[in-house]
């Protein structure tokens, strides 16, 4: 009988393609609990299809992938629906359904499950605070800056308290304000949530401030963002870097920094 | 789609809100081109029908003529193509758009199937809407019809009321109801199908759109001819 993995995602050498097209070469890693995973590489390079795999939304010609333990790749669509109740997938640009108000795209998961309405009404209001937008529970998200829709992507992503999040280019295209408020969103699931992530970016700046800073709650019970030290050194966020289809790195910032693949140093040439 | 979209309409949860909404965008929201599309179709049958009679000396049979050609055939194919052009293109464009803004990604992400969620309301809206759409077509048309013949062909309203009356028969009003049921589910596959596809951003929603409306016009025809048939044969 084949062990059951403790780990949050693991990918056993998943292989998918496109028609002739590769797009993931045979690529292997894992996501420990409470570990941010950060998917690095250009575009094309098969970074949110990584994410798509992990849903179940596209199978892998090749491979095993398990989720919390369970290898997903042979599961109907209806025991899929069962592993994507453990996990939230922040979208892009929010994939807000538009013909539903804000309250009800946050809420969306828990009408599914049938909750009753009061009980939904107090999840989305705390989940709308955590994002800072509770002003926003009766709007529609045409009526949303683009900031905001990924902000209420994020909201609804959360709710339901999934163990495990998905990130797909949450900050681009952003104004650096609001970018560094989701990243500080991401800080405080990964560090006070102990939430399993995979954050696919290829932006320097998210780069650097998710792997230097981390959240804390100071001694007013307030949240705070202090950066790595020479007391305090981050460890559970780690690295993979994507080139056509294969994983060309994979460890901590301190490996990524002393990496002598010139495609990582051509990447990290400004950082 | 359409084996799977019946098998999960059974478990919970059933969407009411979401049938509902979408019979009222299929059934009230068409009621106005239909009205329109029934009452010119009897009207035109009328105008081109009696002076063709005329020549026979039988203006007599004009109501008869217009309701059989109406009921058995104009009302449930007009009546469907109008359906197709006004809500298989939404369907299509409002699905295809769900897609490629990753609306419907986000969907399956959060548990949802989106055929239970999204083609299985369209389906059954159209399966009951298209008929009560083809039965109102049937009787404005027949309205219309009446009011051309006794205005414009000056037939008498007593000799126009009986000959049409007496044209119908079971099978006809039967095969009328049928033949719409068929076109709706022919409208809701073809368009959730397109929509469902879409690729290429909003140039594949505007594709999407198209393919939906003329591949749904092309089937309405083919099985009208074949369904038609089926009738003749058996009823």
């Amino acid at each position: 009988m084949m062990e059951r993995s403790n780990s949050a995602i693991e990918f056993q050498n998943v292989t998918m393609a496109y028609d002739e097209r590769v797009i993931l070469d045979d690529v292997s890693f894992v996501v420990n609990p409470g570990e941010t995973k950060i998917v690095m590489g250009g575009s094309g390079t098969g970074k949110s299809t990584i994410l798509k795999l992990v849903l179940g939304l596209i199978k892998p010609q090749e491979g095993r992938i398990l989720v919390d333990g369970d290898d997903t790749v042979t599961f109907s669509e209806h025991d899929m629906s069962q592993v994507r109740q453990k996990i939230g997938m922040v979208f892009q640009d929010g994939a807000l359904f538009d013909s539903l108000t804000v309250y009800e795209n946050v809420g969306y998961r828990l009408f599914e499950q049938g909750m009753p309405e009061p009980e939904i009404d107090e999840a989305v209001r705390r989940m709308l605070r955590f994002v800072n937008l509770e002003h926003t529970f009766d709007m529609m998200p045409s009526e949303l800056s683009g900031g905001m829709r990924r902000r209420v992507g994020i909201a609804r992503a959360l709710i339901g308290n999934p163990k495990l999040i998905l990130f797909d280019e949450p900050t681009a295209g952003l104004d650096p304000i609001t970018a560094r408020t989701i990243l500080e969103l991401a800080m405080k699931l990964r560090d006070l949530e102990g939430v399993s992530s995979i954050f696919v970016t290829h932006r320097l700046e998210d780069i650097k401030l998710l792997s230097s800073s981390y959240a804390t709650i100071n001694e007013d019970g307030e949240v705070e963002f202090k950066g790595e030290d020479n007391r305090f050194c981050l460890v559970n966020t780690k690295f993979i870097m994507l080139k056509e289809g294969k994983i060309i790195f994979s460890g901590t910032d301190e490996e990524l920094s002393l990496s002598d693949h010139p495609y990582v140093r051509d990447f990290f040439r400004e950082f | 789609m359409t084996g799977r979209a019946f098998s999960r309409a059974f478990s919970k949860p059933y969407y009411f809100r979401e049938i509902i909404t979408q019979m009222d965008a299929v059934g009230v929201g068409s009621l106005m081109i239909i009205t329109l599309t029934g009452g010119f179709t009897g009207g035109i049958l009328a105008l081109n029908t009696a002076p063709t009679l005329k020549t026979f000396g039988a203006t007599g049979v004009t109501g008869q003529l217009v309701m059989t050609s109406l009921v058995r055939e104009m009302a449930p194919v007009l009546a469907s193509l109008m359906t197709a052009g006004r809500v298989g293109s939404a369907i299509a464009a409002e699905l295809g758009s769900m897609v490629v803004s990753e609306q419907v990604d986000a969907m399956r992400a959060l548990g949802t199937d989106p055929i239970k969620k999204l083609v299985w309301p369209r389906l059954l809206a159209l399966l009951l809407m298209t008929p009560a759409l083809t039965l109102v077509a049937d009787i404005v048309g027949a309205f219309g019809g009446y009011l051309v013949a006794t205005s414009l062909m000056h037939i008498s309203s007593t000799v126009y009321i009986s000959s049409a009356k007496n044209a119908l028969t079971y099978n006809d009003i039967v095969g009328g109801l049928v033949k719409p049921m068929v076109f709706g589910v022919i409208i809701a596959i073809v368009s959730c199908r397109a929509g469902l596809r879409t690729y290429g951003g909003t140039v594949g929603v505007g594709r999407s759109t198209t393919q939906a409306v003329v591949l749904s016009d092309i089937l309405i025809l083919a099985a009208d001819f074949f369904i038609q048939k089926f009738l003749q044969v058996f009823a």
